[in-house]
């Protein structure tokens, strides 16, 4: 069966119904059916129907009995108009036509046919039938057997299912609207936040938008905080709200509706039925008789914030097309500011990579190129950096007398700033050749200086300063809280960390370096090095620690016969105690051999 | 529809919901093909019709005319009273043997 379609139209005091269907004896059935049920709607009394279905009913077989071939894809159409007091009827066909006849009579008993127009004669009270070139309408009325509104057609029922049907298309027309907004919207911001970042503003014109078309009279968006534990304030409109609303701690117990949606993952609804606790805070916020909406927003399962809506209870509740709304908007809006923060720590990656690449040349600008000869004295040096950059440098200046004065030092902290204060080291250190033959001199000026400028960062240096004095075979050392000079001799049981230690520099603004003096024999091995060297660890995480870095370099001193080979041996074994696993600190040393 | 035999003069059609042009046809061919010879006495139970429009009274004259021609007869059983109205207006009532 093909289905009948069917318009119903207003017109002035009256109702009307349009309803087509096939060319086919059961379309034309059911539309008949329509029309009954249609007019029973409208409260016509069961006479009115039994006559009217009927009637209908033969006008309608006729318009397929009679329509030839090529007409039967034209549709037969029916046209049912009601008033107060009577029904008015029009079916067009597309037969040949006919004329009505001016005496309709019933045919011989036996007849099996030639009932049709009777019966809509009988049912009716007056019959025409017009024909033109293209259709023909039998147009049939009857005056309603139930006086219209007495037990049947009530004018005020039908004003107030109109009122109704035009509410209904008003609420359609609304939500299509606002579904159009909301795309339109959408597509908008996607557009914009290739140039904008700022999830503040971006938000604050999203909520903007989403309380016009949502309709709403306030809005407070809060965002879960980097660590997880409260709920803060983003925005809340209308901004002239100069009620402050303070951050909600989550673990809290709290009487608070946003609180509440965030651990339930549920939407959380308020009126004058169901108000906001005295004690929640929103209710400080918002004026009392506001009815609203709360929405947990997350993201990956991962709450990002709330959103709440408030209305003024004057106005209607939020229809679920304006819920609708508010998820699709508040959900994009997570979905960016989770992208936004994305963006920022990946920036701030990027950001932390170039600043360490910054420091690693600043490290390796300050190295010398070459070391200065001090014969009979030979010197090597590495300076091997961890993945993260640390303060390690050491220095070889040229003295005078043909001395040479090592530096060797350690900068706590990792990145530029560190890098930075070892530059300053290293040109306060130059600045004062005068002091190069005296090491304890040297470092209790360099402290001087050093001083403020490192308290006031809270950073200190390490440094070992060794006056290497050929003429004497000597090095006059002076240290800063540094690792110790080792030192070995041909023919001795081991090696010897030698000399004292005072403060770092940057501790104490009047520490005085005391001097050590160290003699370096005929085939002697001194060796100076960070904590980096000392301080390696092996797979298992034991740490290297002096007396077996003492044992190691012994070994090396003995095994080796030029400070390069030495150098070479003893990071060799140094990688090897760490099984070759990337440095976790800088690892820095200066080989002293008196060469025979 | 059903058509059963009461006995070998009487049959008993029940079932029917509308007669109208859109079945009227094939219910008049099925009931006369069910008719057993001996059948004179048709019984239509139109209890359950609720609609019969212009070309179902045709198809009651066409089964009247088939019984009067074995010298029977077609009886009409407890028809609404809608379907009893269209009869009368249109006579038929005279032809059948209506029953309540």
């Amino acid at each position: 069966m093909k289905p009948n379609s069917a318009s119903a139209l207003r017109r002035e005091n009256r109702i009307a119904l349009r309803l087509e269907a096939a060319c086919d004896f059961a379309a034309v059935r059911t539309a008949t059916q329509q029309a009954r049920g249609w007019l029973a709607e409208l409260g016509v009394g069961e006479t009115d129907l039994g006559a009217w279905e009927l009637a209908l009913v033969e006008a309608a077989n006729n318009a397929v009995k009679y329509a030839p071939a090529a007409a039967r894809q034209l549709p037969v159409t029916l046209e049912i108009s009601c008033g107060a007091t009577d029904i008015e009827a029009r079916v067009t066909d597309h037969t040949a036509g006919f004329e009505w006849p001016k005496e309709v009579a019933l045919p011989e008993v036996e007849s099996e046919s030639g009932r049709g127009l009777f019966l809509i004669k009988s049912l009716t009270d007056s019959v025409a039938y017009l024909s033109d070139a293209a259709q023909n309408t039998l147009i049939l009325r009857r005056a309603r057997s139930d006086g219209g509104a007495v037990g049947g057609f009530d004018p005020g029922q039908l004003q107030r299912r109109l009122a109704e049907a035009e509410a209904a298309l008003a609420d359609m027309t609304a939500e299509l609207a606002s579904s159009y907004e909301s795309l339109v919207a959408m597509f908008r911001y996607s557009a914009e936040l290739g140039a904008q970042t700022d999830v503040k503003d971006f938000s604050n014109r999203l909520v903007r938008d989403l309380m016009q078309i949502a309709e709403a009279d306030f809005v407070v968006l809060r965002l879960l905080s980097p660590d997880g534990r409260r709920l803060e304030t983003l925005l809340m409109l209308p901004e002239n709200s100069d009620v402050p609303l303070a951050a909600l701690v989550l673990t809290e117990t709290s009487a608070s509706v946003e609180i509440g949606a965030a651990r339930s993952r549920q939407d959380i609804w308020f009126d004058a039925q169901e108000p906001l606790a005295t004690e929640d805070p929103l209710g400080a916020a918002m004026p009392a008789d506001y009815n609203g909406i709360c929405h947990a927003f997350f993201v990956a399962n991962h709450l990002v914030g709330t959103a709440t809506l408030g209305r003024r209870a004057t106005a209607k509740p939020f229809s679920a097309a304006q819920v609708n709304l508010l998820h699709t908007f508040i959900d994009f809006l997570a979905i960016q500011i989770v992208n936004v923060r994305l963006l920022d720590e990946r920036t701030a990656t990027r950001v932390t990579r170039r600043e360490l690449q910054i420091a690693a040349d600043i490290q390796h600008s300050l190295l010398p190129a070459k070391l200065p000869v001090c014969p009979p004295f030979a010197l090597s040096a590495a300076c091997q950096s961890a993945l993260q950059i640390g303060g390690d440098f050491y220095d070889a200046i040229p003295a005078d007398n043909g001395a040479v004065l090592l530096v060797i030092a350690d900068v706590m902290g990792k990145g530029v700033p560190a890098a930075l204060f070892a530059a300053v080291l290293r040109s306060t250190l130059r600045s004062m050749p005068q002091l190069f033959s005296q090491p304890g001199e040297l470092l209790t000026a360099a402290n001087r200086t050093l001083h403020s400028d490192l308290s006031r960062v809270d950073m200190f240096i390490t440094a070992q300063v060794a006056y290497l004095n050929p003429q004497r075979g000597e090095i006059v050392s002076a240290s800063a809280g540094h690792c110790p000079l080792l030192v070995w001799q041909p023919g001795a049981a081991g090696a010897v960390a030698l000399g004292q230690s005072g403060f770092p520099l940057g501790i104490e603004p009047g520490v005085k370096y005391v001097p050590t003096v160290t003699p370096l024999p005929l085939g002697a091995v001194a060796l100076l090095y960070t904590d980096g060297v000392s301080e390696s660890r092996n797979p298992a995480g034991e740490m290297l620690a002096e007396k077996n870095l003492l044992e190691m370099f012994a070994e090396t001193a003995a095994r080796t016969s030029d400070t390069e080979a030495a150098k070479h041996f003893l990071l060799q074994r140094l990688a090897d105690y760490r099984d070759h696993t990337p440095l976790t600190d800088d690892q820095t040393l200066i080989f002293i051999r008196h060469l025979i | 529809m059903n058509i059963q035999s009461k006995d070998s003069r009487t049959c008993l059609v029940t079932g029917l919901q509308e007669l109208v042009a859109a079945n009227a046809n094939a219910m008049r061919d099925q009931i006369r093909a069910a008719l057993p010879a001996t059948c004179v006495c048709l019984e239509l139970d139109l209890s359950t019709l609720t609609f019969l429009d212009s070309s179902g009274l045709g198809t009651l004259v066409s089964l009247h005319k088939t019984l009067r021609q074995r010298d029977g007869a077609v009886r009409l059983l407890q028809p609404a009273p809608n379907i009893r109205l269209v009869l009368e207006l249109t006579r038929l009532n005279a032809i059948f043997e209506i029953t309540s």
